[in-house]
């Protein structure tokens, strides 16, 4: 579909100037250096959800070919605690069993709870 | 000069020249602001205009955030020029003031809002009323559907939440955050007609949301679109089963002709090939981890069980240890792997050297009757049982009490002056 946009007319130029037309789209941050001061908790609980699931991805064939490892037992334990607490939230908001109004407590309330039940874990095997 | 007076402020403004064409790049501006509570960014954007740079393009109109005209990136957050003071941010911060992101910039901070209208239009955004009514529709303020529906049709179209979503430029089917809101606000009216078709085409862009809240935290209206997006998303689970209408005639007698060309062509879309694949992707993946994870379980529970498990030949003893005509009883300790476990076994057999061939018989001392153990009594000559008075002979055969059968015989050979028995 071909909008209509006067700032696109030839007509709305001056004779001697050529146009060169519109500048590309911006891009999210781009030419801005308060961008990244501006990152907000729901951004960050996407992003991380998706480090950990990569993160999972290769810890786990650490896992399986260096088997008992404590320090890889660690890791991998710390992905998917978060990964975890991270899709409850998605759940939880999906299916309309938390208010959307607190989705930002959702996030600190489950990483707080997923660290707990990580601590325990790790406690009752170590 | 009364400009003199007041805090000094810095401001970064982002500046683009469509005849000089480039990526553009920020201009530094210095100006005295009096009263920065009193003072709006717009303000200050009119005021630069008419005494520093009258090159300096933006746009709005309204001034009292009616109108959504004046969005911009202020500081790295989207918002109203007119409704964000001066005061919001420090003395001495620089305020940088930038175009929306995924537009097209025409000049300085005015930004091609086409892209964004055509994806309204994508939604339907218009009310079709089931049946045509003379009166005005009474709405009860406090009915449910009207609560659901609550501010979300306070969205002024300032484009604030498509520039803060990290989506829209990713997935070109993606409507974007306002244009699902308004689809939202008039697919929970239940007057309105055109709900299949508007679902069709929300459903058919809402997942691209990863629930991300960008769109929710610079809403200058505060409207959360993602709440608007789950809900439609909801939509879906409540009929999957529903009849899709595969011609909407209505959208296209009502809507506009793009929109209704834009779903009749869908099928050559390559996002929509590209869907295609992907769910046959996901398909495929999840039927081979179910297979594999299955196939492990199974072997897992069932493989013991079904596996045969080579025999043990386990030395007893040397067979000069055996005195001739007695029943000697050994205990054997061996080791028993099964799967991934050890585990160390002990077991007594009994041994029986007769004079004449075959010399040796061995037992198994696991009573026939329930699998307690046997002992060799040598006064009575006798293998007695004592849980149920179990009592067999010298060659194995019952002579007394509850067995059904004679005592188990292991297979044996000598081998080098060795007695072995068979464990299984």
């Amino acid at each position: 579909m071909d909008i209509n946009i006067p700032g696109k007319r030839e007509t709305d130029m001056q004779p001697n100037q050529t146009r060169i037309g519109d500048r590309r789209p911006l891009e999210w941050g781009e030419f801005d250096p308060n961008r990244r001061r501006h990152l907000y908790v729901g951004m960050w609980a996407w992003l991380w959800q998706r480090i950990s699931a990569l993160a999972i991805i290769v810890l786990l064939a650490l896992h399986i070919t260096l088997t008992y490892q404590p320090w890889l037992q660690f890791l991998l334990l710390l992905a998917v605690t978060f990964h975890a607490t991270l899709g409850l939230r998605v759940i939880l908001l999906d299916f309309n069993l938390v208010n959307v109004k607190y989705q930002r407590a959702l996030i600190w309330g489950l990483a707080g709870m997923g660290l707990v039940v990580f601590i325990l874990i790790w406690k009752s095997i170590y | 000069m009364s400009t003199a007076q007041g805090n000094k402020r810095k401001f970064e403004v982002y500046r683009y020249d469509p005849t000089q064409g480039g990526e553009g790049h920020f201009d530094r501006f210095e100006l005295p602001v009096q009263d920065e509570t009193c003072t709006t960014i717009l303000d200050v954007l009119i005021r630069l205009q008419k005494e520093q740079d009258p090159t300096l393009a933006f746009r709005y109109a309204c001034r009292i955030n009616m109108c959504g005209s004046c969005g911009m990136v202020i500081n790295g957050r989207e918002g109203l020029a007119c409704k964000t003071n001066v005061s919001d941010f420090p003395g001495d911060q620089t305020i940088t003031l930038r175009p929306l992101n995924h537009f097209p910039v025409v000049k300085d901070l005015v930004v091609d809002m086409g892209p964004f209208f055509q994806s309204y239009e994508s939604c339907l955004p218009f009310f079709d009323p089931k049946e045509p009514r003379q009166e005005p529709a009474i709405i009860r303020p406090d009915s449910e559907e009207r609560q659901t529906i609550g501010l979300a049709t306070e969205c002024i179209a300032c484009g604030c939440c498509v520039s803060s979503c990290t989506m829209v430029n990713c997935h070109p089917s993606y409507a974007g955050p306002a244009p699902l809101n308004r689809a939202f606000t008039l697919l929970m009216d239940s007057r309105d007609g055109l709900y299949e078709q508007r679902l069709e085409r929300a459903l058919a862009s809402c997942y691209h949301c990863r629930t991300e809240f960008n769109c929710t935290e610079v809403c200058p209206k505060e409207i959360s679109c993602t709440r608007a997006i789950k809900h439609i998303q909801r939509l879906a689970m409540k009929d999957p089963f529903r009849r899709r209408e595969p011609a909407p005639d209505a959208a296209s007698q009502a809507g506009p002709a793009p929109a209704a060309a834009e779903a009749a062509d869908s099928a050559a879309d390559p996002e929509m090939s590209r869907r295609r694949f992907l769910t046959g992707l996901t398909v495929g993946i999840g039927a081979t981890s179910t297979l594999l994870v299955g196939g492990v379980l199974a072997s897992t529970f069932a493989g013991p069980a079904l596996r045969r498990k080579p025999p043990h030949w386990i030395r007893v003893g040397g067979v000069d240890a055996f005195p001739v005509g007695e029943v000697s009883t050994v205990r054997l300790t061996y080791a028993e792997t099964n799967g991934f476990y050890t585990q160390d076994l002990v077991k007594p057999i009994l041994v029986w050297r007769q004079p004449q061939a075959p010399e040796f018989v061995a037992y198994s001392s696991t009573c026939t009757h329930l699998g307690c153990t046997v002992r060799w009594d040598a006064n009575q000559r006798l293998f007695l049982c004592t849980c149920h008075g179990g009592a067999f002979n010298r060659d194995g055969s019952v002579k007394s009490g509850p067995p059904p059968r004679p005592l188990d015989r292991l297979a044996l050979r000598i081998d080098n002056g060795n007695l072995l028995v068979k464990m299984v």
